[in-house]
């Protein structure tokens, strides 16, 4: 294996990739204190411009580090990320940290007594955590245009959005301050600013991974997941964070299906599709290229239609709405003033929604699933944009998609909100289509229910052909 | 149903749940309103007999019972 570059080579140098890093440090390459000093050193460069990071959690990643480093000299077998430095979106309870959720409200709340249960997960893996990441108030958007923190950077063009709502936890990623990084995703917010910062992500089946110790937005609808450097990145990260947690409700998952051992299995035997209709109606043309370049790799020729995706959007859209609207009702009276300009309309709304809509959106997701669920009956794994565009500018109150003008903040989600509304695990690859500056614009692959191993499989392939990667930032 | 017929909602249900909203507030509720109006109505559309129970604590398959075989991937 080669060897890292050296740390101290370049104060801003970026670490190397999450697998090569863990393997460097378990080989003792380098230590996992030297890694972390890096990743702080490429955090302090790069961060003013990015704004990626909330809070930092520097003494708490030392003493992780140093008992890493401390194992190895002992001559213990490491954990799978040890020495991995990794940040969390800042709804996940970190012990010691107030959980913000991007807001201001919760600013007043005490500090968690104790890490979310994923963190938890991620500390027995050996990881090294550095801090906590921007987001959408509440989760609540799909930009991270943070009033009371500031918005998040796209770290490949500075005046583009992140994406959201897990916008910190993308642009950390592409900027090389952390090869992995924890995120939520109710209706996209892994997937967006994974498709718009040009790294990988995996929103896994709902149910999958314990939500025990993060801030809800929407019960019915919120997965937790990882974002990740490379697709063995994704895949570790993914199976340290698996575990069946009997006291989450929303926890179905009854044991760990680890993916990375079958990760490189190929796709041979498997049937792959993309999808369109619905699709490729709200597809810019680049969005369609970096479509059809997955396809073109993974050899799908053939095209297939999703179940009744716009309303699954509706119904997602509503759903959303009224679960998050209730969940804040008691600050909406009180101190609305302090929620976010740009979404608080939208809580009100929510809150005030009849309770029809919303008991009809749940009674319209049971057949829906049945729907998805037959459409898996022919496919294993299928493609389409994880975005309509690559990220707009800062500040875009309007998208253009296809000569059709469409408001900005509820629209970036169109493409994800029916695959998540469906509970299915997708991977987001990250493409480059080519167009707009050569901003990138993600993939999903799809996988039915319980089968991230499929969809992982199929990332594998698109990285190893090289169609899918990261690309360095100059920050 | 008019934008006005909207806006009225949004200030009787806004009173009823005792939400505070001043006149340029109320307005833009009821735009956001307006738009999931839209989306309600295409649900509404959709043909749902009357015995379709509501999703559970959605699930979105069970989950099985025992991990796939390697031939069958």
């Amino acid at each position: 294996m080669t060897p890292p570059a050296s740390p101290a080579a370049s104060p801003a140098a970026q670490l190397p990739a999450t697998p090569r890093l863990a393997s460097a440090i378990a080989a003792g390459d380098i230590s996992a204190r030297e890694a972390l000093d890096a990743c702080l050193q490429r955090i302090a460069a790069s961060d003013l411009r990015v704004n990626a990071f909330t809070g930092h959690t520097f003494e708490r990643a030392r003493r992780e580090a140093d008992a890493v480093d401390a194992m190895r000299s002992a001559g213990a077998v490491l954990p799978p990320l040890a020495g991995v430095p990794y940040a969390v979106k800042n709804l996940f309870d970190v012990q010691g940290e107030v959980t913000l959720a991007g807001s201001k409200v919760n600013q007043k709340n005490a500090a968690a007594s104790h890490d979310a249960f994923l963190v938890t997960q991620m500390q027995r893996a050996g990881a090294v955590l550095v801090g906590m990441l921007n987001m959408d108030e509440y989760a609540y958007g799909f930009t991270t245009e943070n009033t009371h923190f500031g918005p998040t950077r796209n770290p490949h063009k500075l005046s583009c959005t992140a994406g959201g709502s897990s916008g910190g936890s993308g642009a950390a990623v592409a900027a090389g301050q952390v090869g992995v990084a924890l995120a939520s995703d109710t209706n996209g917010s892994i997937r967006v600013p994974s498709s718009f910062c040009g790294v990988w992500g995996l929103k896994p089946t709902f149910g999958r991974l314990s939500r025990r110790g993060s801030y809800p937005f929407v019960h019915s609808i919120d997965h937790l997941g990882p974002l990740a450097d490379s697709v063995e990145g994704l895949a570790l990260a993914y199976d340290a964070l698996q575990s069946p947690d009997p006291i989450d409700p929303g926890c179905h998952a009854k044991r760990v299906q680890p993916i990375n051992a079958v990760r490189s299995s190929g796709i041979k035997g498997l049937r792959i599709a993309r999808l369109s209709g619905y699709f490729d109606a709200y597809s810019t043309p680049a969005a369609a290229r970096a479509s059809a370049q997955a396809a073109a790799a993974l050899n799908a020729t053939a095209t297939t239609l999703w179940p009744d995706a716009a309303l699954a959007r509706a119904a997602a859209f509503i759903t959303t709405a009224s679960e998050g609207g209730r969940l804040h009702l008691a600050d909406l009276r009180t101190q609305m003033q302090d929620f976010e300009p740009l979404s608080v309309d939208r809580f009100l709304a929510g809150a005030l929604q009849p309770a029809a809509w919303y008991l009809r959106a749940q009674q319209f997701r049971r057949v829906y699933r049945e729907r998805v669920l037959a459409l898996f009956q022919d496919w294993d794994v299928l493609i389409a944009p994880a975005t309509p565009l690559s990220a707009p500018e800062i500040g875009a109150q309007w998208l253009d998609i296809n000569g059709e003008q469409y408001p900005c903040r509820p629209s970036i989600g169109l493409l994800t909100q029916p695959i998540s509304y469906s509970g299915c695990p997708v991977v987001t690859a990250p493409m480059w289509p080519g167009s707009n500056g050569e901003l990138p614009i993600g993939v999903q692959l799809i996988a039915a229910p319980w089968r991230e191993d499929l969809a992982v499989r199929a990332a594998q392939v698109l990285q190893d052909s090289g169609v899918a990667h990261l690309k360095s930032v100059n920050l | 149903m008019t934008d006005s017929d909207v806006l009225n909602y949004v200030k009787a249900t806004a009173r009823l749940l005792e939400i505070p909203l001043d006149e340029a507030r109320a307005s833009a509720v009821a735009l956001q309103l307006g738009r999931t109006l839209v989306m309600a109505g295409q649900l509404e559309a959709f043909s749902l007999p009357m015995h379709e129970e509501m999703s559970e604590i959605f699930c979105p398959a069970e989950f099985p019972a025992a991990d796939p075989e390697p031939e069958a991937l």
